[in-house]
């Protein structure tokens, strides 16, 4: 596997239309991501094409008017080619209308849904307890304040509004239950597959939901099969598609968070023993951060102490606004007044976990590192993986 | 099952103490002006002593998002009144996030346009949703059910024609902007967005003076005060709305000095996050 992947990556590489610091370029694309906003603008990648091969360009632009993903958009403009990619700043974008396309036709659809779900929340409480909600059910991001999710980064939480894990197995776990009643077994886990493909693209089709995702569907499919599948191999094959799909992913800080983090978690966790509870989620951030360390450190500077604390203290509320504001959703598509209800039931929980990321956020970082050098980098994950081994063999 | 409806009372107990703490806290029967901390711009909430909402700028992101949840209650998600002191990315962009957080019932600006893509955006947004809107000049007024006055005494017409020849606001230099005077009984605020010397004298002129609060205009700018205009206006207290460490090194030495030459008690969005003024009406307090 490892050799194909290797074979992918050269060819990929060397393949990449060249493109020059200063060249104007102009192109059609289909944006596949949801642009993120960040206070005046906003940022999204778009895929160039070029005869057989692509490559993907970083683009910031004034933050209106706003893309959204599934938009057919034609781009103008200069590149700037730095260090960390090929980047283009404010270039010329107009959206094109032509629905023919089936794959962006359902992206579209799938948009408007997202967007009603946006103004359900945004309209019933204020922000950042609505957008914090949104995050929490559907890892929708757009709508954060830049202040709040300063404060969730720093506090160590920033976690909770990535669409991950979690999410899939609640989405999941609740469609194969609720059709399992009068449905074969077989056709509500298949239903549930649907339901997670359904769920990663209306979270927005970040990295860390498609790695979940992927995973997710394993361990369903292995159900319908009658099999028993290991995390370590569903892993392993997501980073594997995603990877061959699409080789500048190893460069994404979500793509190496995501991995490291599930890695940390299957593989580090079991050593801390059986818990329950709260202490049980205690011990899964440790496991995760001890694994994330210099990734955090390299790409956001500050890494505090009291993530560990603010985790512990947050965490229990995930799965119940979760369910709650899921539930509230759902019913608030179909009658928006019964929704409101349950979301507003979400509020005190809300005003708790804002409470504690703002008070930790104000504290800010305990370690903060100027830069970083590889050199430590792959001396901490030799020695993480060399113990890793260790603990195994006793 | 059971455990869910156990949660479930208790969320709904809680709710119900938010509900009760905040009837008592935002409907006070008091005037609240905010001056919102959004950054390098401009975004001022006001909580009438009867609870209705009217925001002046939106600030140049969604901070002022945050702003707004501080100081209404949750339940409340109606602004009665909008208003755009001048059509500038600072102080506009943040009115499109709050057009779609919140139900505005009427908008108010300078009749200027601007050709950015972030002014189109809120004007096709206010189109949408068929706010009402309307343009105003000096001298047009709003009297509200609670006694709050609100008086528009910059600009007037002509000022806005020889400042913006074709409706279209200047980057720089001279440029028309919304001045806007608060009264509640024996209480005043005037708030002045990016406005500068010529506007305000003008305004002097036709019978402006003596205020209790003074929005310092354009962040600190250098033009937008001098010492006349604040013998005049002789504030109690100045607030200025600035960012940290912004591009333009606003405020300037030259308005900061001139303030403490006076000694006028001054206060900074970039170091006090939002200012909160309460008045009944006769007092006034900052929180």
């Amino acid at each position: 596997m490892l050799l194909i992947l290797g074979f992918r990556f050269y060819f990929f590489y060397n393949n990449q239309p060249q493109l020059t610091d200063g060249q104007e370029i102009n192109f059609e694309t289909t944006i596949l991501s949801q642009p993120q906003a960040v206070g005046s603008r906003q940022a999204f990648t778009a895929n160039y094409k070029n005869q057989s091969a692509s490559r993907r360009i970083r683009i910031t632009t004034s933050r209106f008017p706003e893309i959204n993903y599934g938009d057919f958009v034609r781009i103008s403009g200069k590149i700037s080619n730095q260090n960390r990619g090929v980047l283009m700043y404010f270039p010329k974008i107009e959206t094109v209308n032509n629905s023919s396309n089936i794959l962006q036709s359902s992206l579209k659809s799938i948009n408007i849904l997202r967007q009603k779900l946006i103004s359900l929340f945004s309209q019933t409480l204020p922000s950042p307890s609505s957008s914090l909600l949104l995050g929490i059910i559907f890892g929708i991001k757009e709508q954060m304040p830049k202040d709040f999710s300063n404060n969730l980064k720093t506090s160590g939480v920033f976690h909770v509004i990535a669409a991950s894990g979690m999410n899939v197995t609640l989405v999941g776990g609740f469609i194969s239950a609720g059709f399992a009643f009068f449905l074969k077994r077989q056709i509500a886990i298949g239903l549930s597959i649907l339901g997670i493909i359904f769920y990663a693209v209306l979270a927005g089709l970040e990295p860390s939901i498609i790695r979940a995702s992927i995973m997710g569907i394993l361990v369903f499919s292995a159900q319908i099969m009658g099999r028993q599948t290991l995390a370590v191999n569903g892993l392993v094959l997501a980073g594997f598609t995603m990877l061959y799909i699409d080789p500048t992913l190893l460069s994404d800080v979500g793509f190496q968070l995501s991995f490291v983090a599930t890695a940390g978690i299957l593989y580090i966790k079991p050593l801390f023993g059986k818990q329950e509870g709260i202490v049980s989620e205690v011990s899964t951030t440790i496991a995760a951060q001890i694994a994330t360390l210099p990734i955090l450190l390299a790409n956001f500077g500050v890494y505090s102490i009291y993530s560990i604390l603010v985790n512990g203290l947050v965490l229990w509320t995930v799965p119940i606004l979760m369910m709650i504001g899921g539930i509230g959703a759902i019913l608030g598509l179909i009658l928006a007044p019964l929704g409101q209800l349950l979301i507003y039931l979400c509020y005190p929980l809300l005003l708790y976990f804002e409470m504690i990321v703002n008070f930790f956020g104000k504290i800010g970082g305990v370690i903060s590192i100027q830069a970083l050098s590889w050199e430590f980098i792959a001396g901490y994950y030799c020695l993480l993986i060399s113990a890793l081994i260790f603990s195994k063999r006793k | 099952m059971r455990k869910y409806f156990l949660i479930g009372t208790v969320l709904l107990f809680l709710l119900g103490c938010i509900l009760v703490y905040q009837n008592i806290t935002y409907n006070d029967k008091k005037l609240h002006v905010v001056i919102c901390d959004v950054g390098q711009g401009d975004a001022i909430f006001i909580r009438t002593p009867r609870g209705s909402d009217i925001l002046i700028d939106g600030g140049p992101d969604d901070s002022v998002l945050s702003c707004l949840g501080k100081h209404m209650p949750f339940w409340d998600r109606t602004i009665e009144l909008m208003i755009l002191t001048h059509p500038h990315a600072d102080h506009l962009n943040g009115l499109i996030t709050v057009l779609n957080h919140y139900k505005i019932l009427s908008f108010v600006s300078e009749s200027l346009i601007n050709k950015t893509a972030g002014f189109s955006e809120l004007i096709k947004v206010i189109a949408n949703q068929k706010i009402k809107t309307r343009y105003v000049y000096a001298g047009d007024r709003f009297l509200l059910s609670d006694s709050l006055n609100i008086q528009i005494v910059g600009p007037n017409k002509e000022f806005l024609q020889t400042t913006s020849p074709n409706g279209l606001i200047g980057e720089s230099g001279e440029f028309a902007s919304l001045e806007i005077l608060v009264k509640y009984n024996f209480f005043s605020a005037l708030l002045t967005g990016d406005s500068q010397v010529m506007e305000l004298k003008d305004a002097i002129s036709s019978g402006l003076k003596d205020v209790d609060l003074l929005q310092i205009p354009h962040h600190g700018s250098r033009f937008g005060l001098d010492q006349e205009i604040l013998n005049v206006l002789s504030p109690k207290i100045a607030v200025i709305s600035v960012g940290k460490n912004n591009k333009y090194s606003h405020p300037t030495p030259f308005i900061l000095d001139l303030l403490k030459s006076l000694n006028i008690k001054t206060l900074r969005t970039d170091q006090m996050g939002d200012i909160e003024v309460i008045s009944d009406g006769k007092e006034w307090r900052i929180k």
